[in-house]
């Protein structure tokens, strides 16, 4: 099929895509453009997006303002990641489990499962600080990535089952007849030729987690040092004054470790690694 | 060594009955084919053998050993698939290396048996490519690979060549027969091709509906065959049906009336009281001839195929427009839509009772065993 659309319905259709992207870019620029300007400017009225005097200061002086800004942003990374990994090791036999075996239950377990995503962490987070208290893991990393984990957990066995049923049944099988164990093929056989979609569940499980622990930081952390770096972002609040242009500058900076790993993840997403395992 | 033996296997779905009660024994280094139509449980037969599936009643013993609740490895067997299910992150060499690994067999041993797979199925210059670099025929072979490096008693293969174009897998079908010379081992086969069967088999054994319908050699399966639906299964096109009306019986033969065509006495081992009952006559179409013959049966073509070395009729018989397929040799002066007389020979006639029984035919020996037919043609 050549030429599938009229002219005016790619119009529409870049259109609807631009306006998207503005929606969501838009804050970004604001941002940068806010990290550039001196201070003083940023309330002038009528307000303007670009102003005299513009530099990259804000870049150098947050870390002075802010000494703590750099072991923020390592201890979101250390959240996030030790979130994923902790996930990871419990989604992946469990979507494995879901996707290959028939047992009583599987259905009810998989509505629960996808029940629990419905409910928001901010419902939660009052029990959950009672319960943090009575194990006394207050004011620790484990309190900010164990909340984390069980609530990635779901919708991770989600995504990856609906990965892993379409891996051939047959490899699994030829397995077997070779002689190789449940665990032996989940790790040698599934988890290689799943490697997409595992990527996948970890890219979206580590933004999911660099997002949350702000509602856990918040509330189950009282240890300075320990804050992630949304809740770091709270000292350029001075007394009198916030200071906006550092805070935004900080904030970017904060969202590269995210987008680093998004690089660095996405070779692995590739289409067609599975070519050639069976013939359809 | 790799003797087999099926008594009474059952498969059950709930309350729906798969394998209806499968007794069979396979000796050591028979090729054995299981033949039938899509459903009739040839593949979960096989499927228990491997241990893939649960055997729902009676017993699967590997020589001589009860083998129902071992896992496969344990039962000395191996099996391809009709998929091929090749590991695709691993390089070929790996794909075949992968059940010594499990096993974890030392790296000499190893190295040693996986070159000498790999030099069995030709696939020296291709152990470090991965199973996505190679050609369908060439992903078959690794799987095939895969199986023999382990040195099963018994092979299973699952429609291996089903994936493959004609002519690739007419060459596999060869290369196949003589890897099973050069192995020594038992290989139980699955296949709806008949041509598979026919080519390949020691044995072959129809099933339909869950139960075997016949077991015997090819030739066997082909001059004699149990009833109708074996009848119809070998041979292509099918073997052609016309009702007839039993006349009498005596020593030489069954004398049956061919409605609108006139009386034939087959030679098959007559019944008792079967005069007057109405039964099946069944005639191949390559047993049909332009000229001669005991009966002339006048028939309408529909299509004419023409391969050059036969010309096939489809045509129909009678005014029931039954259909009625003939296979003439070279060239036939046969045209659609005009009528065609032929002629059939009573010795080739098959009669089955009204329950699809078939009366055991006159054949000669020689017909049926190749060792036979050599020494027929000689003393001829």
């Amino acid at each position: 099929m050549i030429n599938r659309y009229r002219w005016w319905e790619y119009l529409l259709i870049y259109l609807g895509m631009a306006v998207l992207l503005i929606f969501i870019l838009a804050p970004f620029l604001e941002a940068f453009l806010v990290s550039l300007r001196p201070l003083d400017s940023l309330f002038s009225v009528p307000y303007r997006f670009v102003s005299d005097h513009m530099s990259f200061k804000a870049y150098v002086t947050m870390w002075q303002s802010v000494p703590l800004l750099w072991r923020y942003m390592l201890n979101s990374f250390f959240v996030a990641g030790s979130v994923t990994v902790l996930g990871l090791i419990a989604i992946i036999p469990a979507a494995y489990a879901f996707s290959r075996f028939e047992f009583r239950g599987r259905g009810l377990l998989m509505g629960a499962f996808l029940s629990v995503n419905m409910v928001s962490g901010a419902v939660l987070i009052i029990p959950l600080y009672k319960v943090m208290q009575s194990l006394g893991l207050l004011n620790s990393y484990i309190s900010m990535i164990a909340p984390g984990v069980a609530f990635v957990i779901p919708t991770g066995i989600w995504l990856l089952r609906s990965y892993l049923v379409k891996i051939p049944k047959e490899l699994e099988e030829a397995a077997l007849v070779d002689g190789a164990g449940r665990l032996y093929i989940l790790v040698r056989v599934i988890i290689p030729v799943a490697l997409p979609g595992i990527m996948v569940v970890a890219i979206t499980t580590f933004i999911a987690a660099y997002a949350q622990q702000f509602l856990y930081a918040l509330t189950f952390n009282s240890v300075n040092e320990l804050n992630p770096l949304p809740v770091g972002l709270y000292q350029f609040f001075g007394r009198q004054k916030v200071v906006w242009n550092e805070l935004m500058a900080a904030s970017l900076i904060g969202i590269i470790p995210v987008m680093l790993l998004y690089v660095f993840l996405q070779k692995f997403i590739v289409a067609g690694l599975t070519s050639g395992a069976v013939k359809e | 060594m790799g003797q087999l033996k099926m008594t009474e296997v059952r498969k059950t779905y709930g309350t729906m009955e798969v394998i209806k009660g499968v007794s069979l024994d396979i000796a050591h280094g028979e090729f054995v084919v299981f033949v039938g139509p899509s459903g009739c449980g040839k593949s979960t037969l096989l499927r228990m053998i491997a241990g893939l599936e649960e055997i729902s009643g009676g017993e699967v013993a590997i020589d001589g050993t009860r083998v129902n609740d071992l896992p496969p490895v344990k039962r000395g067997i191996s099996m391809v698939f009709q998929s091929y299910a090749l590991y695709p992150h691993m390089s070929v060499y790996e794909n075949i290396a992968f059940p010594l690994r499990v096993s974890k067999m030392p790296k000499a041993e190893l190295d040693a048996r996986v070159r000498r797979a790999s030099s069995i199925l030709k696939l020296d210059e291709r152990l470090r490519h991965k199973p996505g670099q190679l050609s369908g025929g060439q992903r078959q072979r690794v799987a095939i690979g895969r199986s023999i490096v382990r040195d099963p008693q018994v092979f299973l293969f699952d429609e291996p060549l089903s994936n493959l174009d004609a002519a690739l897998r007419a060459e596999m079908r060869v290369e196949l027969s003589k890897l099973h010379g050069e192995l020594d081992a038992t290989m139980i086969y699955v296949t709806h091709d008949q041509v598979e069967a026919m080519t390949m088999a020691d044995r072959i054994v129809v099933l339909d509906g869950g139960r075997i319908s016949q077991v015997g050699s090819p030739l066997e399966l082909y001059h004699k065959p149990a009833n109708v639906f074996v009848a119809g299964f070998i041979g292509n096109p099918k073997m052609n049906f016309l009702p007839v009306t039993c006349l009498g019986a005596d020593a030489t033969g069954v004398t049956v009336e061919l409605p609108g065509a006139g009386r034939l006495t087959l030679p098959v081992s007559p019944r008792d009281g079967i005069a007057g009952q109405a039964l099946t006559l069944g005639i191949r179409p390559e047993h049909l001839s332009a000229e001669g013959g005991d009966l002339r049966l006048s028939l309408m073509p529909k299509v004419i195929e023409r391969l050059g070395m036969q010309t096939v009729a489809y045509a129909t018989h009678g005014e029931e427009e039954t259909a009625f397929n003939a296979i003439l040799p070279g060239s036939a002066p046969a045209r659609a839509g005009t009528p065609l007389s032929l002629g059939l020979s009573a010795a080739d006639c098959h009669l089955f009772d009204a329950e699809g029984q078939a009366f055991e035919r006159h054949v000669a020996l020689s017909a049926l065993d190749p060792a036979l037919m050599m020494a027929a043609s000689e003393a001829g």
